[in-house]
């Protein structure tokens, strides 16, 4: 059972012992890095031992480093202290549904980028992102900002600064209007 | 290159003379410096042609103005939304953020500016002094020293920046491989590309800072209303002109402490390459090791916050040493001066301080004025700059992700780049969430390239020998002091857990 933090529910024995500590998100970056490291080792085998030293020198000392902390952290879930879940990394869980739906927003907002331009992508994720977090309250305010930071971006960055954002069919019209 | 000081006076009053081309270029800075994606050296080629039309001296008063105003504008981000605006500004937040959430911002950026302004003023003045003696620092360094220094840099990083060395220490190292993607310099084999062409040139360092700092950032302050703590915005509610007066005062009351830490910026800066996002960690972390209350850095400490204020900004002057006296470029902006510069036909090097000193010692006449007239400027401006944190996170987060996604694209115009952030920003919002210090991860990708390329520079002088790296007297000294400052702490710690127990 879970709290609604999503946090396991405990009886009241257990309560009171000292609270364990979940250490298995933190693993998962030392992971990662290891799994990159050798990777990237498989990518280096043909080259010149001369091209491979430095890339040797800084993968061996990461992999120790990655060896030391897995000890580190074995030791404290055999001693009891610790167990393996991942904690504070998807804490507090109630936020996660939102957190996953501004992801899959944000890889749209780079997908549909390139084809509708810099001020209608942005318009539009601003307004969908912060009626996402604002759970559908103050449309009209978000709507209002939406626009002036996607006109005022236009403005200042593709007008003034002439960046070299992408261009949709908004910056096409205006940059045959001016 | 004998110094007159009736030069010197004559060179500060004919630069007031072009107030009018360092203000714009002053507030010009601020907002590019502030924009991750946006640096001082883009901006300077954005507006090449402008530079380039104009007079060669009004020309450099423009792009000095310019790169310092922009050094300081890249703490206000730091600052207030823990963004730095560039990695120079990477050590500021550890402090900067922390105060603001306190409520503390606009005191925060009163604390930035008087030692950015202070920090940059001083080590101008004093890179005009003593010039001859400072263009020799780079002359010691060669490749296998500059080998220790970059991992100097990143053990130094991760035993400040983050709580746990151990864990820095990973986060650096993974930032050094990240920073090894990408073609070799010799062979050209792609080594860790995943098969992307976009990586073959390396990882593009802006999509690395917007995704470790901004998105990762993005995603995590959604569990809060306001970035502010409860008492914070309490604070924040009631601040008014005295929170800007006071940080001023505390500012100032540090005096020391800013001349001392803009000089490290300043010795640091000489040495191409090196950079501010070191030179704010050394400085950040020497900070700390002499200070009385070492326990208080991270938590919003006001010597945290000027330490790499006033280094990130020393380095300014520092850079332009090389350019000028040896026609290095000391960084990225640097290296656009010297196009512009020799697109005049002016030939850097000894002889221009003999032909043209105006020309020569006119950079940092520049640097000094436009720090000395941004006291005014930017000081009255905290009050209204820290209000950005009252803004509600429904608010802040979406708009914080499209505008910096976008600054990922800007510089090679790659929407790859869009993505490759989004994948630094989980990389980043893991690292905050397990207590992996992002910074130590940016930094580990900003000096791979170098480590790498000195290592192979090294190499190639030894025919190979691996043994080189333990060939020169200053390299061992420093290898020694790295060893030392990773022994240190731990021995430290050992002893007062002994101490406890008994």
């Amino acid at each position: 059972m879970t709290d609604d933090n999503g946090s396991p529910m405990t009886d009241d024995n257990e309560s009171e012992q000292p609270e364990r500590k979940s250490l298995g998100g933190e693993l998962i970056l030392p992971i990662g890095a290891f799994l990159f490291t050798l990777y990237y080792f498989y990518t280096i085998w043909e080259v010149p031992r001369i091209a491979q030293v430095s890339a040797f020198f800084v993968g061996t000392i990461l992999i120790v480093l990655i060896i030391l902390l897995g000890i580190r952290i074995g030791k404290e879930v055999k001693a009891g202290t610790a167990d393996l879940r991942l904690g504070r990394l998807i804490e507090p869980t109630n936020y996660i549904p939102k957190r996953l739906a501004l992801f899959g927003l944000t890889l749209g907002f780079i997908f549909f980028v390139d084809w509708l331009g810099f001020t209608l992508t942005v318009f539009v994720f601003l307004s969908l992102a912060m009626m996402l977090l604002s759970e559908g309250k103050r449309k009209g305010l978000i709507l209002s900002l939406a626009g002036i930071m996607s006109i005022g971006g236009y403005l200042l960055f593709i007008v003034a600064f002439k960046t070299r954002f992408p261009a949709g069919p908004f910056e096409k019209l205006m940059a045959g209007l001016l | 290159m004998e110094f007159d000081p009736t030069l010197f006076i004559d060179l500060f009053t004919h630069t007031f003379q072009f107030w009018w081309v360092i203000l714009p270029a002053i507030f010009l800075g601020l907002v590019v410096g502030a924009i991750p994606g946006f640096s001082a050296a883009n901006t300077i080629i954005i507006l090449l042609p402008l530079t380039l039309a104009l007079e060669p001296e009004i020309g450099l008063v423009f792009m000095v103005a310019l790169y310092a105003s922009s050094r300081m504008g890249a703490g206000i981000p730091a600052i207030l939304v823990n963004i730095p605006g560039t990695a120079g500004a990477a050590a500021t937040p550890l402090d900067g953020y922390p105060m603001t959430r306190q409520g503390r911002g606009q005191q925060a950026l009163a604390i930035s500016f008087v030692s950015s302004v202070f920090g940059g003023l001083l080590t101008t003045v004093v890179t005009l002094l003593a010039m001859p003696w400072l263009s020799e620092v780079a002359f010691y360094l060669h490749s296998v020293e500059m080998i220790v220094i970059m991992l100097f840099g990143i053990s130094l990083i991760a035993t400040i920046a983050a709580r746990d060395t151990l864990k820095g220490l990973i986060a650096g190292f993974f930032g050094l491989m990240i920073g090894y993607i990408g073609a070799d310099v010799v062979y050209e084999t792609p080594r860790g590309t995943f098969g992307f062409l976009e990586l073959y040139d390396k990882v593009p360092l802006i999509p690395a800072l917007v995704g470790l700092f901004a998105v990762s950032e993005a995603f995590a302050v959604i569990e809060g209303e306001s970035i502010l703590s409860r008492r914070g915005k309490e604070a924040m509610q009631k601040a008014g002109w005295s929170e800007t007066f006071e940080g001023v005062r505390i500012a100032l009351s540090k005096w020391w402490h800013i001349i001392w830490t803009s000089i490290i910026g300043l010795v640091i800066g000489v040495v191409p390459g090196a950079g501010a996002a070191i030179a704010a960690f050394v400085a950040y972390q020497q900070s700390r090791t002499f200070s009385k209350t070492p326990e208080l850095y991270g938590t919003g400490h006001i010597e945290g916050l000027v330490a790499p204020e006033s280094a990130n900004n020393g380095v300014t002057s520092g850079t332009l040493v090389p350019l000028l006296v040896i026609g290095i470029p000391g960084g990225a902006t640097a290296a656009i001066m010297l196009v512009v510069l020799q697109y005049h036909g002016v030939t850097m090097g000894p002889d221009l301080f003999m032909e043209n000193p105006e020309l020569a010692y006119g950079p940092f006449a520049a640097m000094a004025v436009t720090y000395f007239l941004m006291i005014f400027t930017i000081a009255p401006l905290a009050r209204y700059m820290s209000r950005i944190t009252v803004v509600s996170t429904t608010y802040m987060s979406p708009i914080i992700i499209s505008f910096t996604l976008v600054g990922a694209f800007v510089p090679r115009q790659y929407m790859f780049d869009m993505y490759l952030a989004l994948v630094f920003g989980v990389i980043g919002y893991i690292a905050r969430k397990t207590g992996y210090h992002t910074a130590a991860i940016l930094i580990g990708v900003i000096l791979g390239p170098l480590l790498e390329t000195y290592f192979l520079r090294a190499l190639k002088m030894s025919e190979g020998d691996v043994m080189v790296i333990f060939s020169s007297n200053l390299g061992n000294i420093l290898w020694v002091a790295l060893a030392l400052s990773l022994a240190i702490p731990y021995l430290l710690q050992l002893r007062q857990r002994k101490r406890a127990a008994a």
